[in-house]
C-alpha cells in the first residue's frame, strides 16, 4: 500500500498547503516584475542633445535626438518639419527654443519653436523676408543678432531678435553691400567682431559690431586669405580665425587684433586635401579640422594656442565617407558629426585624448565610431542644440 | 483624446466598478467556473518615448479592460483593450489573444500573449495640425493573479504585460502594469475541489 493510499488526509492537506504556496510565489514574482518596471520612474538616459539638418530637395528640416554616450541619432516624432523653399543654414539660439533656417529660392528666413520636451519643430508665421540666396547665417552668442550673408544680392542683412518671441527685426543701416559673393560668416564669442568670407576675392571681410547689430567695416578690410575661400571658423578664445580655400587647397590661420584686423600667422597657409570646404575647431580650441570635399578626407591639425602655427597631427588625414561637406561639433566635445552629401549621411568621430594617442593615431586624431543617420536627401546644413 | 473626453471615461467607469459590487454583493454560487470574466481598472504604461526622440522614456497613466470567454475551464480568449495619457503622448493598445488559467480556491494565476493594433498620439502644436498620430501593429504578452473576493468577483491584484508595437516607423517596447476588479459569470463547470 503506498503512501498515498495509507494517509490520504495527510496527502490532501500537503497539496492543499503547497498549491497557494505556489500561488503565493508567483504572486510574489508578479510583484516583483511590476516593481522592476516601476522602477523605470526613477532610471535616468544618458543625456542628450537635438541636431537639425536642412534637406534643401525635400524643403524640410529633419530632427534628431542625439545621444551623448554613443553620439547615435534617433529621428523625432513627426520629423522632417515643413520650411520654405530649398532651406540652407540653420542656427539653434543660445535658450535652445528657437531655430532659425535660412530658404535660399523663398529668399526668407523661417523661425521655428523647439518643443522643450521632445525637441520637435513649429514653425512660427509669416517668414521673414531676406536678401537673394541666404547662404550663411550666425548668431551672436548671446542670442540677439542674427546675420545672414546673401550670395547673390551680395550683402549681409543683420536682425535683432526679440528675446521672448524669437521675432527678428532689420537692424537700420543693414543691409550692407559687399563685394560679389559673400559665402561664410563668423561672429567671434565676445560678439564685437563679424567676418565674411569672400570666394570670388579669396578674402575675408571684417566688421565691428555695434549692440544695435550695427556694423562698421574694420579698417584693412577684406583681408587676403585663399583662393576660394568657402568657410570660416573661429577658436573659442576668439583669436584665431581660420578659413578653408577651397581652390588653393590651403588652410589659412589668421589672428585677431584687438580692433579686429586680421594678420596671417606664421606659415599660414597650411596644406589641406583636395576641395576643402568646412573647417571646424575643437572645443579646446587645440584641435583644427578640415573637411575634404574632392580627396574624401579630413585634415587634422594641432594648434599652438599661443601662435596659431598648425601641425598635422599623426594620423592625418584620414579616409572619411565620400565628399565630406560639412563638419559640425557636438557641445560636449565629444565628437565631431561628419555629413556627406553624395552618402547622404552623418558620421560621428570621436577625438583621440592625448592619453589615448599612440604612434600612429596622435592626440587630437579622428576615429570614425558609427554611422550616425541616413538622410532622405544631401544636406543643406546642421545645427546641434547644446 | 480630450480631458473632456478622459473625465467621462473615468466617470463611466467608476459607475462600471459600483455596478460590480452591487451585483456582487446579491449572488453567492459556489464553486462555479464562470463562461466569461470582464475587467476593469487603472493601469500604468512605461512607453518607449526613447525611439520617437524624446529624451527618456516616459510614464503614462489610464485605464485597462478585458473580456475573457473560456472554451474551456482553463483555455480562453482575451479580448484586451487599454488607453495610458501622459501631457502630450496618449497610447492604445487593442489586442486579443490565447489565455491559460490555472484556477485555486481562492486565486486564479493566468499567462496570456496578445496580438493587435498600437495607436499613439503625440500632441505637438504645429502650423496645420494640433499632432501626430500613428497606428501600427503590436504583440506581446504577460501574467496576471487575481484574489477571489467571491464568485462573481475578483481582486487583479496585478496583471503585467509586455508589447512590441511599432508605430511612427519605429520598433518600441513598452511594460504595462494593470490592477482593478474582474466580474465573472455564466456556468461552465465547476472548479476542481482541492
Amino acid at each position: 500500500m503506498s503512501f498515498r493510499e495509507k494517509n490520504p488526509q495527510r496527502v490532501a492537506t500537503a497539496v492543499v498547503l503547497r498549491r497557494p504556496r505556489t500561488a503565493l510565489l508567483i504572486a510574489k514574482a508578479g510583484l516583483l516584475l511590476l516593481a522592476l518596471l516601476l522602477a523605470g520612474l526613477t532610471a535616468c538616459a544618458p543625456g542628450t542633445h537635438t541636431a537639425y539638418v536642412t534637406l534643401p530637395t525635400d524643403n524640410a528640416v529633419a530632427a534628431f535626438r542625439v545621444r551623448n554616450v554613443s553620439g547615435a541619432f534617433t529621428s523625432i516624432v513627426g520629423s522632417p518639419y515643413m520650411t520654405g523653399a530649398s532651406p540652407g543654414p540653420i542656427v539653434i539660439n543660445p535658450a535652445g527654443n528657437y531655430a532659425y533656417v535660412a530658404n535660399r529660392i523663398d529668399n526668407t528666413i523661417s523661425l521655428f519653436r523647439i518643443d522643450s520636451s521632445v525637441g520637435s519643430l513649429s514653425e512660427v508665421m509669416p517668414r521673414t523676408t531676406t536678401g537673394l540666396d541666404p547662404i550663411a547665417m550666425v548668431m551672436n552668442t548671446a542670442g540677439t543678432l542674427l546675420f545672414v550673408a546673401n550670395q547673390v544680392s551680395s550683402n549681409i542683412t543683420v536682425y535683432s531678435i526679440n528675446s521672448g518671441s524669437g521675432a527678428l527685426s532689420l537692424v537700420a543701416g543693414t543691409p550692407v553691400s559687399l563685394s560679389p559673393s559673400p559665402v561664410a560668416l563668423a561672429v567671434t564669442p565676445s560678439g564685437n567682431f563679424l567676418y565674411v568670407a569672400n570666394s570670388n576675392l579669396g578674402s575675408v571681410f571684417a566688421f565691428s559690431v555695434a549692440s544695435s547689430g550695427a556694423l562698421q567695416l574694420v579698417a584693412g578690410s577684406p583681408f587676403a586669405s585663399g583662393a576660394g575661400a568657402l568657410a570660416l571658423a573661429i577658436d573659442p578664445g576668439g583669436k584665431f580665425v581660420y578659413v578653408a580655400n577651397s581652390s588653393a587647397d590651403t588652410v589659412s590661420i589668421l589672428s585677431v587684433a584687438s580692433n579686429g584686423a586680421l594678420t596671417q600667422v606664421p606659415g599660414s597657409p597650411f596644406a589641406t586635401g583636395t576641395g576643402p570646404v568646412s573647417v571646424m575647431v575643437s572645443a579646446t580650441g587645440v584641435y583644427l579640422y578640415i573637411a575634404n570635399e574632392s580627396s574624401n578626407n579630413i585634415t587634422e591639425y594641432s594648434i599652438d594656442t599661443t601662435t596659431g602655427f598648425a601641425t598635422q597631427i599623426i594620423g592625418s588625414p584620414l579616409s572619411s565617407v565620400t565628399a565630406p561637406s560639412l563638419i559640425v561639433p557636438d557641445p560636449d566635445g565629444n565628437y565631431i558629426y561628419v555629413l556627406s552629401q553624395t552618402s547622404k549621411t552623418i558620421t560621428a568621430y570621436t577625438i583621440t585624448s592625448t592619453a589615448a594617442a599612440t604612434t600612429t593615431t596622435g592626440a587630437g586624431a579622428l576615429i570614425s565610431t558609427i554611422q550616425s543617420a541616413t538622410l532622405s536627401t544631401a544636406a543643406g546644413g546642421m545645427a546641434i542644440s547644446k | 483624446m480630450t480631458s473632456e473626453f478622459r473625465g467621462r471615461a473615468r466617470f463611466f467607469f467608476v459607475r462600471f466598478l459600483f455596478l460590480l459590487l452591487l451585483t456582487s454583493a446579491s449572488v453567492a454560487r459556489a464553486q462555479q467556473v464562470p463562461r466569461f470574466d470582464v475587467f476593469g481598472g487603472f493601469s500604468y504604461l512605461r512607453f518607449n518615448a526613447l525611439s520617437i526622440g524624446y529624451p527618456n522614456d516616459v510614464n503614462l497613466y489610464g485605464w485597462n479592460g478585458s473580456v475573457t470567454g473560456y472554451i474551456k475551464p482553463k483555455f480562453g480568449v482575451a479580448i484586451d483593450l487599454s488607453g495610458d495619457y501622459g501631457s502630450q503622448i496618449s497610447a492604445y493598445h487593442f489586442m486579443l489573444g490565447p489565455q491559460y488559467t490555472w484556477r485555486r480556491d481562492k486565486s486564479n494565476i493566468y499567462v496570456h500573449g496578445l496580438i493587435g493594433k498600437a495607436q499613439n498620439n503625440v500632441s505637438i502644436a504645429q502650423p496645420t495640425r494640433s499632432g501626430f498620430e500613428s497606428v501600427g501593429r503590436s504583440f506581446g504578452g504577460g501574467f496576471g493573479y487575481d484574489y477571489h473576493w467571491n464568485d462573481r468577483i475578483s481582486i487583479r491584484v496585478f496583471q503585467v504585460d509586455v508589447f512590441h508595437s511599432t508605430t511612427f516607423a519605429k520598433g518600441q517596447n513598452d511594460g504595462r502594469a494593470s490592477v482593478g476588479l474582474v466580474y465573472h459569470f455564466g456556468h461552465m463547470g465547476h472548479r476542481r475541489k482541492l
